[in-house]
């Protein structure tokens, strides 16, 4: 080979350097910002900068960063109110959209140069942050007693309430009520009922079920499908910690019941092709009675369609006298106060005034968001049908009981691998593989 | 100072960017694949080659490499063949060359993002026009439901990644094509070859450095396509488009294994290196002269 083609060789080599540095960067700990250019653009791009420190004058400066650019103008309102009442304080928000809070946003957590009070996901990334030590302990902090206590479990660890999950959410399906008062049909009270209604459905020319297959559908679908197969809480933790497999007949059930509702043309064709969008949009149409995915999707669908009536429902998979739950919750938005924070007073009375039931109530009624704030008042149809299910028996989310993100995706995987024509057999087998090998680390 | 070590001062701004943001952040991503970091916490130990060997029997990595040398090749050739076609039918010049020249290089200019979103919208099972104008032909049996189908999603993708980029290549092989002295394609001719003996036997050859060019390049955008996947299937449907830099972001930012994400990222470079190394080779670029 002459010298240029060497050269050549060793500039694409370099240039193959330029894909490793995208996990090497490295200031002070931050992993790297691959994936900031893939983000879809769901929420607001980045506002303004925010370094944590006291500003000019007596004002301090506090840094607030979630992922819901949906909601900024609902925290906007609310920020300006509390800077009323806190003429000291100055809130700085930024949104980050979630793939970059997954990147960016939490590796900047980790110096403490934004994110005085900051919002994470409950499960892996929560178990990560916690892990690094970036959350204050916020036990016995007086504000605690303004949510519901059985609602803020998913932030607390080792006896300590680290982070405050601030919206309740019902990871069920929403029904088309108008359809079902048409067709004479109630809520199924067990599997049999349920692939009866969806039958009934099929026959009068309507998908039963929009099922985003592609994209968070089977991340959804799975809770409630399998909260009664295997009723036992910690059932995902015991499959990481090795006492449990996902060969079992309870997830076996649960895949061969996904299977039965695909080949039975109870989801829309192709439903491993389409996307949260598609199949919302086939339920916001109402083609679709159904839609597998839960109650925060309950505001958008009525913007989108305001003559929609709709409800919740969750597949009762089992015979009615062995049904446990008669649903699935989560509580996530967890806010925490970052353990780095220059100002953690200040942060606390942020986290302090949007736990007051009327500041709760305005964000609640402005994002049509439930709360785990207590005494909320709602004033939308939505968030009064989403209320009605804080008396019923539900369970917190099993997906989120699941702390490796492997062992999660596998789990999820497998059910696309279902739909995809594999026998639920060897899609939990393959599941499980992946699971062993992770326990095996 | 002599004016030749003057010039050398120039470079000084250029290389201390290269080593701070290039370099450096390399070194350091081969020194966290020798550790267990999580990617946020403040310490972390030392465990030498184990990442390394975790790689060798990782069920989603293996799956990621069969699955991006799949893509690699379906890219390399699609990309290659219709971007040499296009070039050949452009450097024959004619009316309207300059303007189907813009109209190819179009989709590169595009976002991996934006090209993301329209693909996933042309495929889109029921709404997409791929299947609509499958349907209006007569060609109903050949709908698919594209990227949903585990068999045939990284094709789909790959076809995607191709349409973005084939503006590009073609502008190379223009270049390369315009760089052949044209008495030796007119003395071929006037031997007696006919359109193909020409093209095999003088053209082709002579466009070896372009088309290692390409070859390479398209090898490497193969590897780096993280966010057209991303946003086309996120690696899915299960695990059938999950191609290396989707198992490196997965781990790094989903799993908080950034040990392990750090050493799936040096196998990665050390691949490409690799297979660029070898289609050099193959394609024997620096043997042509003139």
């Amino acid at each position: 080979m002459n010298k240029i083609g060497r050269l050549n060789v060793f500039a694409f080599i370099l240039a193959t350097l330029l894909l490793l540095s995208a996990c090497g960067s490295n200031t002070g700990g931050n992993g790297g910002n691959a994936a900031a250019d893939a983000s879809p653009g769901s929420a607001s791009p980045a506002q303004g900068g925010s370094s944590g420190e006291a500003s000019a004058g007596d004002k301090v400066k506090i840094s607030f960063i979630h992922w819901r650019g949906e909601d900024a103008e609902a925290f906007d309102s609310i920020i300006q109110k509390f800077e009323q009442e806190h003429p000291n304080i100055q809130v700085e928000t930024q949104v980050f959209p979630s793939e970059q809070y997954q990147t960016v946003a939490q590796a900047k957590l980790s110096d403490g140069s934004v994110g005085d009070v900051f919002a994470s996901f409950p499960g892996a990334q929560f178990e990560a942050l916690a892990k690094a030590g970036l959350y204050t302990d916020l036990s016995g902090e007086s504000f605690l007693a303004n949510f519901t206590d059985t609602l803020i479990e998913a932030g607390q660890k080792d006896g300590k309430q680290l982070a405050i999950p601030y919206q309740l959410v019902y990871n069920i399906p929403i029904y088309n009520a108008d359809i079902f008062e048409r067709y004479g049909l109630t809520p199924p009270k067990d599997w049999d009922g349920f692939l009866a209604m969806a039958e009934k459905l099929k026959s009068e020319g309507l998908i039963p079920i929009a099922f985003p297959g592609a994209d968070i559908g089977p991340g959804q679908f799975m809770n409630p499908m399998v909260m009664n197969n295997a009723p036992d809480p910690d059932i995902f933790v015991k499959l990481e910690a090795g006492e449990a497999k996902l060969t079992d007949e309870w997830w076996v059930k649960t895949l061969s019941q996904f299977k039965e509702l695909n080949d039975k043309g109870y989801f829309q064709p192709n439903a491993l092709g389409t996307k949260d969008q598609g199949a919302g949009a086939l339920f916001v149409q109402e083609k679709a009675a159904i839609l597998a995915t839960g109650s925060y999707q309950l505001a958008q669908n009525k913007k989108s369609n305001p003559n929609l009536k709709q409800k919740l429902l969750a597949p009762i998979t089992v015979p009615a006298d062995q049904a446990v739950y008669e649903g699935i919750h989560t509580t996530t938005f967890m806010l925490g106060v970052n353990a780095k924070s220059k100002h953690p007073e200040e942060a606390k009375a942020f986290i302090e005034f949007l736990s007051r039931k009327d500041i709760a109530g305005e964000y609640a009624n402005a994002t049509g968001q439930n709360v785990t704030v207590k005494d909320v008042e709602y004033s939308t149809e939505e968030l009064k049908t989403v209320a009605e299910w804080t008396t019923k028996k539900t369970r917190f989310q099993p997906r989120f009981t699941i702390k490796n993100g492997e062992v999660q995706k596998a789990v999820t995987n497998s059910i696309q691998a279902v739909l995809g024509g594999q026998s639920p057999e060897d899609a939990a087998k393959e599941a499980q593989a992946i699971v062993d090998q992770q326990l095996g680390k | 100072m002599k004016p030749g070590k003057k010039l050398l001062l120039f470079f000084l701004p250029g290389i201390a960017l290269y080593l701070a943001l290039f370099v450096y952040p390399t070194l350091t991503g081969i020194y966290y694949s020798f550790t267990d970091w999580d990617g946020l916490s403040p310490s972390y130990r030392y465990v030498g080659l184990d990442n390394y060997a975790g790689l060798t029997e990782h069920i989603v990595f293996r799956k990621a490499v069969g699955n991006n040398l799949k893509f690699m090749l379906a890219v390399v050739i699609a990309q290659t063949a219709v971007s040499l076609v296009l070039a050949l039918q452009l450097a024959r010049g004619g009316k309207g060359a300059a303007a189907l020249r813009a109209l190819y290089f179009v989709p590169t200019i595009l976002s991996s993002v934006s090209v993301g979103f329209i693909w996933t919208f042309l495929y889109d099972p029921s709404l997409g026009a791929i299947n609509g104008l499958l349907n209006a032909a007569g060609l109903s049996h050949w709908t698919q439901n594209w990227l949903g189908n585990v068999r045939f999603a990284i094709f789909a993708v790959a076809a995607a990644q191709a349409w973005a980029h084939i503006g590009q290549m073609v502008i190379l092989f223009v270049a390369g094509l315009q760089a052949i002295p044209s008495e030796l394609v007119e003395a071929a001719k006037l031997d007696g070859g006919n359109r193909w003996q020409v093209f095999a036997r003088v053209t082709w050859p002579l466009l070896a450095p372009a088309a290692a060019l390409v070859v390479s390049y398209t090898t490497i955008q193969s590897f780096k396509a993280f966010d057209l996947v991303f946003t086309m299937t996120n690696g899915g449907p299960a695990y059938s488009t999950e191609i290396l830099s989707t198992f490196i972001y997965s781990a790094a930012f989903a799993n908080y294994t950034f040990g392990l994400a750090s050493a799936a990222s040096v196998f990665f470079l050390a691949l490409v290196s690799l297979i660029t190394f070898l289609q050099f080779r193959v394609l024997r670029a620096d043997r042509v002269s003139y």
